[in-house]
């Protein structure tokens, strides 16, 4: 900090002994990002030369007399985030301020990017501040606020996304464009991102957008840190979390500076987190430790070419519930049983034994953008990744310092993108696209290997064009694909033998968008998309106990390529700052779905016996519908209701689909706060979420019935704080308020514990 | 330093091999488990589980265990990795960390009696060595039960009972047993 004051005193100095007079003025209007009508009143603040004005009631300013050249703005308004702005003053006279003004509601539905990157992806989004406040969480559990997404979870430190019913192999998650390759089958493994390391999150629910690398089955999330911006001092952020469950300290820090050489951003993360709690008892060995860093570089190189450079590394170990480590079928029976798990200990812990799992992962992108000419821009990625992945658990002799499963995975992608805007209403963008997937288990396991090695070569081609016309916006994509695949088995029979398999798939998707924005405030969406995705390594070859769900798995080296065809319509009515509606349906018709079928027979083994299932294929249909209201009937309150609800059906055994989200709906009601002394933009927020219990389900078709529903009760308060030209934002959360005791279906742990109780969430957030 | 390399070699050659895997050395392994009983007469009598490509493939066999009435048997397992050669002897890996192990032996059938005949370090029973009791003709099922890292001080334990053990199964069998 000293460092940044030093500079500033300088800059004060500079400037008033360069300015003689004072030549420099600044005037525009400040508009709500969202609905883009002005915001009335607000605050403009030059920080250098302490000058300070109120926008008029149409939101716009003028400052005039301004002895300095460069000058840091900030711009305020009665619940937003304060901005602050960089602006050079030689060559920007007017500027314009755009001011997330609904914080919480643009976060919800947000079609973001310039009119280029203009999409009729149904899109869902969280920002920057959103992420701070739920740092201590997992990018699963933040992503989890937005309507349409679960989350499948594997006690509290281990968490995925399921995006309108589907999650693992069938949606992809891009870290800054680049398709997270690690080992997503394993329902317990959770994807290696930190969450501080973006500065939005989103969701697309449609068939994806066919430009991005990845499975196109499902969902997108993605993961998006912004340029850095070209602001020559050093700035960024401090954030400190701390959970009273779990006792869990977050801490995060973030600088960036436009330098003479590049522009650079730098954001490094540790977590610390101890055992959770139910309500009645300690969920011993459930801690997790995490070290994440990323660095990110924005270069331009001349008048036609700028780079970007990011890297990423995410490290964690997670310890998972002790009594949730078991043997057979026996062993199953006997711990669904109990009320209290196996092996709970009576004392709070921050250790982390057996059962535990240790990753790490890597990302290194390299991106070079060409604009060829006002109409054609070129653009080359390389994307590298490595994965490590390392399993522990119980075992005889001094073994338990052995991974039971060690995994590396080296990607690589390579991606060629042209964009051409054809006319003026129509952009044609195509490119071409090369992924290499090399995973190898590492041999110190003493065990056969769950999944075999393999090497994985998929090229794809695509083309996206995009036709403005009006208040009509339509989107055609097609995406064709080869995937290669060259396997190394070890065969199962004695004495064990290697064997090499080379299988090859084409596959192809198609989709189709259109947006229609009517006047009275009411923006329609609709998607159809054709996709496909070809079998996983593992549904086609996995063999064996697979730890986390304690059940042997086998693969099926017949499995073809899923089909699916997706619809959804959305219609967002959004009428000045009062109401907010919005609603999507949507329907999935998978053809060759491919699913785990629990076998008749259980398996006999030296260990007893053990459930059996089988990958296998039938005809699926998914439907759901996503809904959120949200009212405002003055500027002070505001009521957000949310509903998601999914019913998934397997139409060749008509039989319902296992590990669907049961139905959720929330309500928020929030109320804003005059200031208090230096404490700014108040809000307190209760609300309730309901989980219903999940009834679209055999009794067959699980170990035990599925929890029953249950509602939480949350409460949180925010504050910003002003000291000098500080900002401190001050949040203080609880969850499961009510210390109310459940369990949810979509918790492997549920099998075995509680839920986490009550907890208390201190989070800070300093910017500078 | 081999994975950079290949990685750097892919850039250029998109179509390569992947080596070959290394196999595991399955030493954890127990594809066998014999319950050897000797009356006092000296006649044996062995229960055998074997189950040479361990976990799933071909199903293991197992024999039957016939019994005389109204005898006293000392019994002994022996647990042993078949699937390489020479075989492996496991026996001795659980006996050395006979604290941490206990067998459990549950009878579905009347008239059998089975009692712990050794100790660990804690003196707390291990179940290597047994003592069996038969009384009159009878027949149903004898499962033995290892289980890795149990709870030996709970409740009902160290007289077999496996209710309160905890742990993880290392084994479980179960063996048709006749007395007649």
């Amino acid at each position: 900090m000293s460092l940044f004051n030093k500079l500033l005193f300088l800059f004060f100095l500079s400037g008033n002994l360069i300015a003689q007079n004072c030549p420099y003025s600044i005037s525009g209007t400040i508009t709500d990002e969202l609905t883009g009508s002005p915001l009335a009143f607000a605050g403009i603040y030059i920080e250098e030369t302490q000058q300070g004005i109120l926008a008029d009631d149409a939101g716009n300013y003028k400052i005039q007399g301004i002895c300095q050249k460069e000058v840091h703005v900030r711009v305020t308004h009665a619940s937003c985030e304060p901005e602050l702005f960089f602006i050079d003053l030689q060559e920007n006279r007017a500027k314009n301020f755009l001011l997330h003004h609904h914080a919480e509601l643009l976060n919800e539905v947000q079609v973001h990017g310039s009119s280029n990157e203009k999409s009729t992806q149904v899109n869902s989004s969280l920002g920057k501040i959103e992420i701070a406040r739920n740092g201590n969480q997992n990018l699963a559990d933040i992503l989890s606020e937005l309507t349409g997404v679960s989350t499948l979870k594997n006690g509290s430190g281990i968490s995925k996304p399921i995006i309108h019913g589907l999650f693992g192999n069938r949606i992809s998650i891009l870290n800054n464009g680049i398709a997270q390759s690690g080992q997503q089958w394993g329902n317990d493994h959770a994807p290696e991102i930190d969450a501080f390391s973006a500065d939005h999150l989103s969701v697309i629910k449609g068939v994806s957008a066919l430009a991005y690398a990845g499975s196109t089955l499902g969902g997108v999330v993605m993961v998006e840190g912004s340029p850095v911006e070209d602001e020559p001092h050093l700035h960024g952020s401090i954030n400190y979390l701390y959970n009273s469950n779990g006792r869990g300290n977050t801490l995060n820090a973030k600088v960036e500076k436009a330098g003479k050489w590049f522009r650079w951003r730098m954001n490094g993360t540790i977590k610390m987190q101890g055992d959770s709690q139910t309500p009645t008892y300690f969920l011993t060995n459930t801690g997790r430790k995490e070290a994440n860093f990323s660095f990110r570089a924005d270069k331009k190189l001349n008048n036609k070419w700028s780079s970007t450079l990011n890297y990423a590394t995410f490290n964690t170990e997670i310890g998972i519930l002790k009594g949730s480590q078991i043997g057979n079928l026996t062993d199953l029976e006997a711990a669904f049983k109990r009320e209290i798990p196996f092996f709970t200990e009576t004392e709070f812990n921050y250790n982390i034994n057996v059962p535990k799992q240790r990753v790490s992962h890597h990302l290194l992108k390299l991106e070079l953008n060409g604009v060829l000419s006002p109409t054609e821009t070129l653009r080359f990625v390389y994307g590298g990744q490595l994965n490590n992945r390392r399993e522990f658990d119980a075992r005889r002799g001094d073994r338990s310092e052995k991974p039971v499963l060690s995994l590396n995975q080296w990607s690589h992608f390579f991606e060629g993108k042209y964009i051409n805007d054809l006319s003026k209403n129509k952009t044609l963008i195509t490119g071409v696209q090369q992924t290499i997937t090399d995973n190898t288990n590492v041999p110190e396991t003493g065990i056969s290997p769950l999944i075999p090695d393999y090497l994985a070569y998929q090229t794809s081609l695509f083309g996206i064009l995009n036709v403005k016309n009006n208040r009509w916006f339509h989107e055609f994509g097609f995406r064709a694909e080869n995937k290669q695949l060259n396997v190394v088995q070890i065969t199962r029979t004695i004495p064990r033998a290697i064997k090499r398999i080379n299988q090859n798939f084409t596959f192809f998707s198609v989709s189709a968008g259109s947006q229609l924005t009517l006047p009275n405030h009411l923006i329609l969406n609709g998607n159809v998309g054709l996709a496909m995705r070809p079998p996983e390594v593992n549904e086609l070859y996995s063999f064996g106990l697979h730890q986390g769900v304690s059940s042997i798995e086998e693969g099926n080296a017949n499995l073809q390529p899923e089909k699916s065809v997706k619809a959804l319509i959305t219609a967002n009515y959004h009428k000045s700052d009062f109401v907010l509606f919005e609603i999507t349906p949507y329907a999935q018709l998978i053809d060759n779905f491919i699913y785990l079928q629990p076998q008749r027979e259980f398996l006999l083994t030296i260990r007893g016996a053990f459930p059996y299932f089988r990958f296998e294929q039938a005809d699926a249909l998914l439907l759901g519908v996503d809904a959120l209201v949200s009212i405002e009937p003055t500027d002070k309150i505001k009521l957000i209701n949310k509903l998601t609800f999914v019913h998934g059906k397997n139409l060749t055994d008509d039989v319902p689909l296992i590990n669907m989200p049961p139905l959720n709906f929330s309500s928020a009601f929030q109320v804003g706060f005059k200031n208090i002394g230096v404490a700014r933009n108040n809000t307190i927020e209760l609300e309730v979420s309901h989980t219903a219990r999940q009834s679209n389900l055999l009794v067959s078709q699980d170990f035990v019935l599925p929890p029953d529903a249950y509602t939480l009760l949350n409460l949180r308060f925010d504050t910003t704080i002003e000291i000098k030209k500080y900002y401190v934002s001050l949040g203080l959360k609880a969850t499961n308020l009510l210390n109310t005791i459940y369990r949810d279906y979509l918790n492997r742990l549920r099998y075995f514990a509680d839920d986490t109780g009550r907890n208390f969430t201190l989070s800070s957030r300093f910017t500078f | 330093m081999k994975n950079y390399l290949f990685a750097f070699a892919l850039l250029f050659l998109f179509s390569c091999e992947k080596d070959n895997p290394v196999i595991e050395n399955e030493e954890e392994l127990i594809t066998t488990l014999t319950y050897k009983l000797t009356a006092s007469d000296g006649t044996i009598v062995e229960g055998k589980f074997q189950d040479l490509d361990g976990d799933g493939g071909n199903a293991p066999t197992i024999s039957n265990i016939v019994l005389k009435p109204n005898t006293m048997y000392s019994g002994s397992i022996t647990l042993l990795n078949e699937s390489v050669s020479p075989a492996e002897d496991i026996t001795t890996e659980v006996e050395e960390e006979g604290s941490d192990h206990q067998f459990f032996f549950e009878a579905t059938l009347a008239n059998i009696t089975v009692s712990y005949d050794d100790m660990d370090a804690d003196n707390k029973a291990v179940g290597l060595k047994t003592k069996v009791v038969t009384e009159a003709a009878s027949n149903g099922k004898l499962s033995i039960t290892l289980k890795h890292k149990p709870n030996k001080s709970a409740m009902g334990v160290a007289d077999g009972n496996i209710a309160n053990a905890g742990g993880e199964t290392d084994i479980n069998v179960v063996f048709d047993v006749i007395i007649q």
